[in-house]
């Protein structure tokens, strides 16, 4: 499908759509896997040299017309020197307990350049787990940040290579969890090529019973000389029951690298939050910020001012306990 | 006059290790109290207490400030009542802004005290004036809480931080501590600028050549947790030339 034929589909219901849409966006709607409309899977593709001016916005929704099991499978193809900018939103249009397997392929061509953002926004009922199969050919560009706001399992499996010189690939991610949520991210990224670089940052806050489990492994083959590969896990528990497992691995088979990785578990600085209180930030507050702080290292990788702002204000309502909705719509989605 | 801050037999401890061993001390509106005294005798503890930092442990006495029993507040009410510390080690906090920082202090605390919360032209207009009572640069706006801030920069925010705020009662731990001579006048013409008849500073300090600048009206010096001598501000001068052994044997 071409992005041209990929427009704003009308016929769903007013309380569903955005009401404000991002002014420097186009949606489009996968309901139970399909595009809307057209009822097919989203075959995402730019030819080559073509560049996407706008953003593209997918909003995935289950809802209770479906299935509760539900499989499907998407794809984004950038060809050769092409460019584009992805958002894609998973939801849930009612409240029923969902359980989804989704396969995402992404393709970067030569010098293809892509940004996603991939905003996970569900119920405590939703069980999703996602299966990205990311390739990146020489000189492919892919910066892509995901969000977990919401859901009662999440697993995301991330499988990347970089199979073509001076590839460059920045996977950052951030999750919260409470209740007694459960997110996990398994990220297996593998350098097959030289002088390429990646870096991944993911942050996550747990609260209540709220639990997490981050496995990364970054592996570098023998002849992928000149590889910068750096990974970073960070958890913030908020509760004394919240658990948090990281397994950062690096598997080196090539000896002129640089390499880093380094996970953390840790609590809020009592010395910030006393530092706040004394200047009149209540204690529940000060905690909001610094937590606010902790999660914009990633927030901050969005590029697009409208939508970073948009998703600061998620993240926020999110952790001050609210249902994150955004204040553009009557449904979870931004 | 009412004392604006009553301190009787102040004791505290932090784990079974007694810092503060019966502190009596009296402050009124308009008044500049120093503190000196050597490293480890108090003087550190005794601002976090008043600040009501929970690692201390108030064994015995009491604090009255403003007529209301102080040690039953938490830190943020003392703040809203109108309690300012600086700190001698001012906390980095990375990721929020000085701007994001000061705006939700100051309207906290004009909320609690009934008023509206300022809009964000007044705000930064108020920033920027207040910034320029320690020659603070705009830039330091955006950027973190004390992130990557020299120390004197850092204290200069501390001075920046109480001018916004407008405390009644502001006590300066060790605000002189790894100032050069410049950074040392600047913070302290800002201590000079806001003080009021209405309002009282508690000085802690090491050294005399801050209180060149900020001239108190009573010097205290304390010893093992408790004051063993209380003077004018000539004392400052004959601690400067024959040190704290003198005062110590007197008092024992």
């Amino acid at each position: 499908m071409k992005a041209n034929n990929l427009i704003y589909a009308p016929a769903l219901k007013q309380e569903f759509r955005c009401r404000v849409p991002l002014k420097d966006a186009r949606q489009v709607f996968l309901v139970n896997g399909t595009v809307q409309g057209a009822g097919a899977p989203l075959a995402f593709r730019l030819e080559e040299g073509e560049q996407l001016a706008q953003m593209l916005q997918i909003i995935a929704v289950r809802s209770a017309e479906g299935p509760r099991d539900l499989s499907f499978s998407e794809s984004f193809h950038f060809s050769r020197g092409s460019a584009g900018r992805i958002i894609l939103c998973a939801h849930t249009f009612s409240l029923d307990h969902f359980k989804t397997v989704e396969q995402t392929k992404i393709t970067l061509e030569e010098g293809a350049r892509a940004e996603f953002v991939v905003m996970q926004n569900e119920h405590n009922q939703a069980d999703h787990e996602t299966f990205y199969e990311i390739t990146l050919a020489a000189g492919a560009v892919l910066d892509m940040v995901f969000l977990s706001l919401h859901g009662g399992s999440i697993r995301n499996h991330i499988e990347a290579r970089l199979q073509g010189e001076h590839a460059a690939c920045k996977l950052s991610g951030l999750y919260l969890t409470d209740g007694d949520q459960r997110m996990d991210y398994d990220i297996r990224l593998t350098h097959e090529v030289p002088d390429c670089h990646s870096n991944q940052i993911f942050k996550g806050i747990l609260d209540d019973r709220g639990r997490a489990q981050f496995d990364g492994l970054i592996r570098v083959v023998p002849d992928a000389q000149k590889t910068e590969a750096y990974q970073a896990n960070h958890n913030l528990l908020i509760s004394d029951s919240a658990k948090a497992y990281t397994r950062p691995q690096l598997e080196i088979y090539a000896d002129d690298v640089k390499c880093s990785h380094g996970a953390t578990i840790g609590r809020l600085n009592p010395d910030e939050l006393f530092y706040m209180r004394t200047r009149g930030i209540p204690a529940a507050e000060a905690r909001v910020l610094q937590q606010m702080a902790f999660c914009n290292e990633v927030v901050d990788k969005i590029t697009s001012p409208e939508l970073r702002e948009r998703m600061q204000v998620l993240v926020e309502k999110r952790l001050r306990g609210e249902f994150s909705r955004c204040q553009n719509c009557s449904k979870n989605c931004c | 006059m009412k004392p604006l801050l009553t301190i009787e037999n102040l004791h505290a401890s932090i784990g079974d290790k007694e810092i503060l061993r019966g502190i009596d001390l009296e402050i009124k509106a308009g008044e500049i109290h120093a503190i000196m005294g050597p490293n480890g005798s108090g003087k550190s503890t005794l601002s976090a207490v008043l600040a009501g930092r929970e690692t201390f442990t108030v064994t015995e006495g009491s604090v009255t400030y403003d007529e209301h029993d102080l040690l039953a507040l938490t830190p943020e009410e003392r703040a809203w009542a109108g309690i300012f510390l600086g700190f001698q080690y001012p906390v980095e906090i990375p990721g929020v802004t000085n701007v994001n920082f000061m705006k939700a202090a100051v309207n906290e605390q004009r909320k609690q005290r009934g008023l509206e919360p300022l809009g964000a032209a007044q705000f930064l207009k108020l920033m920027r004036e207040k910034m320029a009572y320690v020659e603070m640069d705009n830039s330091f706006s955006g950027r973190g809480v004390n992130v990557g801030f020299s120390g004197g920069e850092k204290k200069r925010n501390e001075i920046f931080q109480m001018a916004m705020l407008e405390p009644r009662l502001a006590i300066l731990d060790e605000t002189d501590s790894g100032l050069d001579v410049d950074a040392l006048r600047i913070v302290a013409s800002g201590v000079n600028k806001l003080k009021r008849p209405d309002n009282a500073f508690i000085v802690i300090t090491h050294y005399q050549r801050l209180l060149d600048y900020i001239v108190p009206d009573v010097i205290h010096v304390l010893y093992k947790g408790r004051i063993i001598k209380t003077a004018g501000k000539e004392l400052a001068l004959e601690i400067e030339q024959k040190g704290y052994d003198w005062l110590i044997h007197e008092s024992e």
